[in-house]
């Protein structure tokens, strides 16, 4: 027996169709967060809009925090379940992540995916050591990666009649006590000030690297220990409180905390500062800065390594990686996220185009404008957090007291030998209290 | 017969003297006090209760999935030995609390004599007086904090620029970097945020007084000081005493002043309770250490807090005696 169909139940059918079929393409389409903290925000959109394109069922909602911020808030997050699906990490993060069961582990995906990501395949990542938890799971993937570098103003350096760029501690000192002394501007004005994340925590540690152990270390039975003495620590601070008190870095820098600080910056561009310390973004942004101020204008800048000490010059190796949080309810479209942004091409070839992505290929690969060949000379001696990063005192723990210490150092409160021992004993009590 | 009748009709009072209340006026009291009730223990007793809780383990950022193992009186005990944690109540109490009441207060009551002067109001500058008293008040702590930051800016600070062009000094100071300059600076940009709302209950209060009493203690041949400690003084007493606690809450608790202004820095030179317990918790990650730190200053806030009822009571059952 056939069954009659009805014009009305036609058209209800098809109309039920149409209306059916933009919900099952929104069903399809999902939505994930990204959590960008660097400024370079338009850039990005740019960047996450192009991976929209070739992937119509994703969309992707950037969101935005302060560096400052982003750790407590990202850990605060995963703790309740609500962290963004993919998250931008400081480069010591993920290890301290993955043991707080915040981040979701990429072992799979890399076993799946690894020979196709990035330029060159998991292998060729850079820095893959900083993306393991102490269980041997991979976290992250590492995204970027940075060192800082001196930069100076070459024209002040031929006032002040220094021909080269000093290559021990005090040759520096003394150059940047001699342009102060024949040109009336700052030498080296590094930021002095104290907040929780301030500039002194690098250079105090390029400076106690160059010359001995850092702060911390493993021991021989497997603990770790406070590997400098007092007196090592209480030498950097002396170090750097003589150019406060000489007066080739302004008082003035002590109402700074960040090496990008705006008054660094604009205090290169304009000439008033002779050098600073910074890592290649924040390099690239004065230059790029100098060409938009003075078209045709040669930049009177040049980079060069830090200097030396016995151990040679010393920075880190630093960087952004990406994570997927344990929360996501999207991990194949986060992994895709991660996947595309890793790819030096769109992302760092078009938008993101002041990092460096952290994979032996691009480093290698990369070219570098002549003023910033302090750069790549600097990233061969650069060295990996190491103790900093994988021994049970947390980061910032150290950085804020550090910096504190510092601070307190330069503006009298307290003498160099007193902080140098308040700042011992306090990261051998926190070594004491984590490793119980 | 009928008086026994009328007093059947009267409730009898209860032996303890209390009225006792029908079960549907009881019903009634319990539904509208339940709500409140039940905020307060979600949004107060629970919270409270919780932070204790925390303040007796090691509880840390990187372990908030796993919580906290008991480790008693460790932070309390920590806490009440570490010489970094006393130097922060002395600046909790002594440069925040009571400087900066202090400076409130008596700026407050010197601007709202000026206000209510008769000079001001004889040169017509009364009204824009206290419109322009308004602006400070009406202006958000953060954008404060940065046109302030600014003013006081070494290089570019329109303070340091007018000190030096009017020779007062000749190399430009870092006010909020300097030890000796940073605790003025901070409360200053404390003052001059929070001093209209003070001026303004001074204000309210001084035009209560009637002018009577003055013109009796002149024709009694006061002089201006003693209309003043006799008469103004007397009147002034309960805004100030209230002014003063209600100061105290808001200067004692204060975190946005310091941490935007000054980080806590230069080093820890204007660690206050509230930025410590920030610095503990989310840049140190000892949540279990700040939570005990959180119960100290509530501790000592509860003090406060009692003194304060007490106050309002003392007042309360005084006005009552005098009507």
């Amino acid at each position: 027996m056939t069954e009659k169909i009805s014009r009305r139940q036609v058209v209800a059918g098809a109309a039920g169709l149409a209306l059916a079929a933009p919900a099952v393409h929104a069903q399809q389409q999902v939505t994930i967060t990204f959590r960008f903290n660097d400024p370079e925000a338009p850039q990005m959109r740019g960047a996450l809009d192009e991976f929209e394109r070739r992937n119509p069922d994703i969309k992707v909602t950037m969101q935005r925090v302060s560096w400052g911020d982003a750790q407590q808030q990202y850990l605060r997050e995963a703790a309740v379940g609500s962290a963004p699906d993919v998250a931008q990490l400081a480069f010591v993060w993920p290890r301290a992540f993955g043991g707080a069961r915040s981040l979701r582990p990429l072992d799979d995906y890399i076993q799946r995916d690894g020979a196709r990501l990035g330029a060159g395949g998991w292998d060729g990542f850079f820095a893959r050591d900083l993306a393991v938890g102490a269980d041997n799971k991979v976290y992250a993937i590492p995204w970027t990666t940075d060192t800082f570098a001196m930069m100076y103003n070459k024209d002040l350096f031929a006032q002040a009649g220094i021909t080269s760029f000093p290559t021990d501690w005090e040759a520096l000192r003394a150059a940047s006590q001699t342009i102060q002394q024949r040109t009336g501007k700052p030498g080296w004005a590094f930021p002095a000030g104290s907040c929780g994340t301030p500039a002194i925590w690098f250079f105090m540690n390029f400076y106690w690297w160059s010359k001995g152990p850092g702060l911390i270390d493993r021991g021989s039975d497997g603990r770790f220990l406070v590997s400098m003495t007092p007196q090592q620590i209480q030498e950097g601070f002396d170090y750097y409180n003589r150019y406060l008190q000489e007066g080739h870095n302004p008082r003035a820098s002590l109402s700074i905390c960040l090496w990008g600080a705006p008054e660094v910056v604009e205090g290169m561009l304009s000439g008033n500062i002779a050098m600073c310390s910074n890592p290649d973004t924040v390099a690239i942004e004065i230059l790029d800065k100098w060409a938009q101020r003075n078209p045709g204008r040669p930049a009177p800048f040049a980079t060069a390594p830090h200097p030396a000490g016995p151990n040679g010059s010393r920075t880190f190796f630093g960087g952004r990686m990406l994570g997927i949080s344990p929360n996501s309810r999207f991990p194949e479209q986060a992994w895709k996220l991660i996947q595309y942004l890793v790819t030096p091409d769109p992302t760092f070839a078009r938008f993101y185009t002041n990092y460096t992505p952290a994979q032996q290929a691009a480093i290698t690969a990369r070219a570098w404008a002549p003023e910033m060949s302090g750069y790549p000379a600097q990233l061969r001696t650069a060295r990996s957090w190491g103790p900093y990063g994988t021994g049970p005192v947390a980061i910032p723990f150290m950085w804020n007291a550090v910096g504190r210490a510092a601070g307190s150092v330069f503006i009298g409160e307290k003498t160099a030998a007193q902080a140098s021992q308040e700042l011992h004993d306090a990261i051998s009590r926190e070594l004491a209290r984590n490793q119980r | 017969m009928a008086s026994h009748s009328t007093a059947s009709a009267v409730p009898a009072p209860a032996v303890s003297g209390r009225r006792k209340r029908p079960p549907s006026e009881r019903g009634f009291l319990f539904t509208a006090l339940a709500p409140p009730f039940f905020l307060l223990i979600c949004f107060y007793v629970y919270p409270t209760v919780f932070n204790v809780e925390n303040s007796l383990t090691d509880l840390s950022l990187f372990g908030l999935r796993d919580g906290g193992e008991w480790i008693g009186l460790e932070n309390y005990v920590e806490l009440m030995t570490s010489p970094d944690f006393r130097r922060v109540v002395w600046n909790t109490v002594v440069w925040l609390t009571v400087v900066g009441v202090s400076v409130r207060i008596v700026l407050g009551l010197a601007l709202a004599f000026l206000l209510n002067s008769a000079t001001l109001k004889r040169w017509r500058l009364s009204t824009i007086s206290r419109i322009l008293l308004i602006v400070p008040w009406a202006t958000p702590p953060v954008v404060a904090i940065i046109v302030w930051r600014w003013l006081l800016d070494p290089r570019v600070g329109a303070v340091n620029a007018a000190l030096i062009s009017l020779g007062i000094i000749d190399q430009p100071i870092a006010f909020l970097a300097t030890a000796g300059w940073v605790w003025p600076a901070v409360i200053t940009i404390i003052t001059w945020n929070t001093l209209p709302l003070v001026t303004l209950t001074f204000m309210a209060s001084l035009q209560s007084l009637p002018h009577e009493l003055i013109e009796a203690a002149e024709i009694d041949g006061a002089s201006k000081w003693q209309v003043m400690r006799y008469v103004y003084i007397p009147h002034l007493k309960p805004a100030i005493v209230i002014m003063v606690l209600m100061s105290t809450f808001w200067t004692f608790n204060n975190f946005i002043y310091i941490w935007l202004t000054t980080g806590a820095g230069p080093g820890t030179y204007t660690n206050v309770m509230a930025t410590e317990i920030y610095i503990k918790a989310f840049i140190e990650g000892r949540l279990g250490y700040s939570s005990a730190a959180g119960v100290v200053m509530a501790t000592i806030m509860t003090i406060f807090g009692l003194i304060y009822l007490r106050v309002i009571a003392e007042r309360e059952l005084k006005e009552e005696g005098e009507a």
